[in-house]
């Protein structure tokens, strides 16, 4: 597939009010369950069917993963895991798919595309990576990045987080997005080429700085407090689950021991001994039975982890609007406050203290020329601050309005996914629960042979 | 006595009891009473019926007692033997309410003995008498005492070994009460011991304590006999088949006693994973109070976890209470087993040593003295009623093993059960909304 050609033109705004029209802007498709927003695609329609190959259903898949070495940014010898991205179009008529891209690509570079993603799209939930160490880790796994149970974990939480993105109506537009599945060289350079590390507003990255909103969105400063509860919970759950995985695996691995020692007594039995055998045999089953188990719990835990740090995207986008508003009420402030002092020059009434007023008092009155010299420029900046506050309002009230659209489709995604996951963690459990039943049940027989 | 029936004597099959809940009752013995466990008539007959001056095996009886020699009661008894489901069982006896009694000096339990018994030896056909421990105690050493030829079933530990517990706990009697119960039924359940004159006055003697002060020493003519074997005598070799019976009861009480400690071990484990649970449950619903659609949900999954945590709890709880007792009392049973053995082996030491006196002096006409014969009897009763012993234990043991694993099983399957439960009901709760949409 060609490059497409690049967009110097991008405009870096604080919130992007559209989707980007460009007829090269990325994918546009329909992928995956949610469909792309109706009323997103206006723009992009027309594009779309210049080109037929936009409507295609596209696949994308993190199918490998390998352990590379290579020199890093200060020239010394590295080892790292790269991840084969491919991506397939799918013909709607037969369903069959073709490869149209595949590249490789280190978790490094999945970061560089999401900090991109969270600079350019402030008002939208982005879609969290999946941990960059095994946090919350239950003893037996380990807790070392190159662990193969560890990486094979990441890949799929690669491929989930390039999936949501996918499936987002406004993200799946993204060029940078789009060249990320489609450019393997030079990607690193386009994206910085952008310059969005220097747009990017570090008061965000200061996350216990408080600024002093007088007039927050109520419904922002409700939802920060809940994805900081929810972070909290979900810590505290996996922390706790962990544990019980733990005291659980011990459970079943203690039964092991029966195993031998059924076995060693039976030798002396004339005829208990084969019911006791066998029953050993169930018990070294039984212990065994516990391995599978928590593999599949760790899915589990993996898409809480998913929503851990969702909660901590959901609160970007909340202080992203009290920092706009932030900015918001300074800009008023300071434009009352210049007003304030054209006022007072116009009339000559001081009515608050002022150094200017002082340094009258003392070395006696300005000139007229001077004032009115004074005068003009504060109106030009009363003039400015006006214009500025107007576009101010006019950008938070359009962020508040697409943000809370982005929140609401969040919304319903998390309750969909979190109570699907709270299912297929009842089906595990009933899973157990039946196994164990078998075990025991067949170690019953085997006693009652004795 | 003269013509003696071509039967064997009754051996303890495990007869279920129609009238009491036996704590450790499984389904009625699929085997046959008189099967292969039986031992062979002719050893019995002998001891019970070949001695001339015979002082019947249960011990010597007061004036005034009828022998269960006679012919009624002798039938009763040999008809048992036959009943696979009991029914001519003449003799119960359960143990049950347990009391706490306070008095100045201290503070005890007492437990009801009630005995129900067609026998001729019980007065009445119908007793409940009041005993604690130390009669418990005081009775086994007296069966010890009185037929040290037989194995005397154990009784469950004097004191309690890991000191934390509290011997008033509703727990600790309540397994203490099983032990005893398990103790006399066994007791109960021997065509000898049941017939012991100890065991028969701590069943119905209203005043225990003074009996006990009477000191009666009941011996039966083994018991006499018993007593006065020299220590001093060491056997060469144990015969091949009491050999094999020693090592069998040392591989046995050491498995056990691994087995013990495997089950304390999964205990702990359990009783560890159970704390975590508990915490784990509630952080569902604290996360429930932040949601709206997902508050039901989580609220349900902790509610799940709640009783999955209850069900552990009554799992580990049943074990403690049932499984282990039952493990340590087996234990403490080969123990006693092997001192019985070791008694065994000194009679014969004895009988061996002075038959070789005999054979050393070179008489012209070496005739057995009468003593050295007395110690050949001695010993081959004693091997006698220590194999028949044996045999009934091999078989009582089976069936108590079958039962307490099959038991063990079973909770564990319960356990899961009630956990299945609790989720799945919890399926259509949390898919319920979903399909509403």
């Amino acid at each position: 597939m060609e490059q497409a050609p690049r967009d110097p033109e991008r405009q870096l705004q604080p919130a992007p009010l559209e989707p980007l029209g460009c007829p090269d802007a990325g994918l546009g498709a329909a992928i995956g369950k949610e469909a792309a927003g109706a009323g997103e695609e206006d723009s992009g329609v027309d594009t779309m069917t210049h080109n037929n190959f936009w409507l295609k259903k596209i696949e994308i898949s993190v199918s490998e993963a390998e352990k590379r070495t290579g020199r890093n940014a200060m020239n010394m010898q590295e080892t790292y895991t790269a991840y084969l991205i491919e991506t397939r179009s799918v013909e709607h008529t037969d369903g069959q798919s073709v490869l149209t891209d595949s590249l490789w690509r280190r978790y490094s570079e999945f970061e560089l595309l999401r900090n991109y993603l969270l600079v350019y799209y402030p008002h939208i939930v982005v879609p969290p990576l999946p941990e960059k160490r095994a946090e919350f880790v239950w003893h037996k796994l380990s807790a070392d990045n190159m662990d193969p149970d560890f990486v094979e974990r990441r890949r799929i939480g690669l491929e989930n987080f390039l999936l949501r993105i996918a499936s987002h109506p406004i993200l799946c537009r993204d060029k940078i997005f789009y060249l990320f599945l489609t450019q393997e060289g030079n990607w690193k350079e386009t994206v910085n080429e952008t310059g969005f590390q220097l747009k990017a507003d570090s008061r965000l990255k200061a996350l216990n700085a408080t600024f002093r909103v007088k007039n927050p969105d109520k419904r922002f400063t409700d939802l920060k407090h809940y994805s900081d509860e929810l972070q909290s919970v979900i810590s505290h759950l996996l922390r706790v689950r962990a544990r019980v995985a733990d005291r659980l695996y011990g459970v079943y691995k203690v039964h092991g021991n029966y195993g031998r020692v059924f076995s060693e007594w039976s030798a002396i039995e004339k005829e208990m001994g084969d019911g006791l055998q066998s029953a050993g045999h169930h018990m070294d089953v039984y212990a065994s039975s516990i391995d599978d188990i928590l593999e599949d719990e760790e899915h589990y835990a993996d898409q809480l982890k998913e929503y851990l740090f969702y909660a901590e995207a959901l609160r970007a986008v909340c202080r992203k609007h009290e920092l706009m508003q932030y900015d918001l009420e300074m800009a008023a402030q300071d434009l009352a406050s210049k007003k304030q002092q054209c006022e007072e020059l116009a009339t000559g009434t001081v009515r608050t203290f002022s150094l200017k007023g002082m340094t009258t008092k003392l070395f006696g009155q300005e000139t007229p020329e001077q004032r009115e010299a004074r005068i003009k420029v504060l109106e030009e900046q009363i003039n400015e601050g006006e214009q500025q506050l107007k576009s101010k309002n006019l950008e938070g009230r359009e962020f508040v309005k697409n943000a809370w659209a982005d929140i609401e489709r969040f919304k319903e995604q998390k309750n969909r996914d979190l109570k699907e996951a709270l299912i297929s963690y009842a089906v595990m459990q009933i899973s157990m629960c039946k196994k164990g039943i078998q075990v025991w049940t067949n170690a019953k027989e085997c006693f009652s042979k004795m | 006595m003269a013509g003696g029936p071509p039967k064997a004597l009754p051996s303890t099959g495990p007869h279920s009891l129609r009238d009491m809940p036996h704590p450790l009752a499984g389904s009625s013995s699929e085997e046959a009473v008189g099967g292969d466990s039986t031992p062979s008539p002719d050893l019995l007959m002998a001891r019970s019926f070949g001695d001339k001056d015979l002082i019947l095996p249960n011990g010597g009886t007061p004036a005034g007692t009828s022998s269960p020699a006679s012919s009624s009661s002798l039938l009763n008894r040999l008809q048992l033997d036959d009943d696979i489901d009991g029914e001519t069982r003449d003799l119960f006896v359960i143990v049950d309410d347990p009391k706490k009694h306070v008095c100045t000096m201290e503070t005890y339990i007492t437990y009801r003995i009630t005995t129900k018994s067609t026998r001729v030896e019980f007065d009445l056909p119908e007793y409940s008498v009041r005993r604690r421990y130390q009669d418990f105690d005081w009775l086994r050493s007296k069966l010890e005492e009185s037929q040290p030829t037989h194995l005397i079933p154990p009784l469950p530990e004097k004191f309690v070994v890991k000191g934390v517990v509290d011997r008033f706990s509703e727990e600790f009697v309540e397994t203490r009460r099983k032990a005893l119960d398990k103790f006399l039924k066994r007791i109960t359940d021997h065509p000898v011991l049941s017939f012991n004159e100890h065991f028969n006055v701590f069943l119905t003697a209203k005043d225990l304590n003074a009996y006990k002060k009477q000191g009666i020493a009941l011996l039966t003519r083994m018991g006499e006999s018993v007593k006065h074997v020299t220590g001093g005598y060491k056997l060469r070799t144990r015969p091949l088949e009491f050999a094999a019976i020693g090592d069998y009861l040392d591989t046995f009480a050491l498995k056990l006693g691994t087995i013990d400690r495997i089950a304390q071990r999964i205990i702990k484990e359990e009783i560890e994973y159970l704390v975590e649970l508990r915490e784990y449950g509630p952080v569902y619903s604290t996360w429930s109070a932040l949601e709206g659609e997902l508050a039901e949900p989580l609220e349900g999954v902790s509610a799940c976890i709640g009783n999955c945590s209850t069900a552990l709890e009554e799992l580990t709880d049943d074990m403690t209470e049932d499984f282990l007792p039952v493990l340590r009392e087996y234990i403490l049973y080969s123990d006693s087993m092997k001192s019985v053995l070791k008694k065994r082996d000194q009679v014969q030491a004895e009988y061996e040593a002075k038959l070789e006196a005999v054979a050393l002096r070179k008489e012209d006409r070496p005739k057995v003295p009468a003593d050295v014969e007395k110690c050949q009897d001695r010993m081959e009763c004693f091997n006698a009623d220590l194999k028949a012993d044996m045999e009934r234990w091999q078989n009582n043991k089976r069936q108590d093993f079958r039962q307490l694993l099959m038991g063990m099983a079973d909770k564990n399957i319960q356990y899961y059960e009630k956990c299945l439960m609790a989720w799945e009901s919890i399926i259509p709760l949390l898919q319920e909304k979903q399909e509403a949409k």
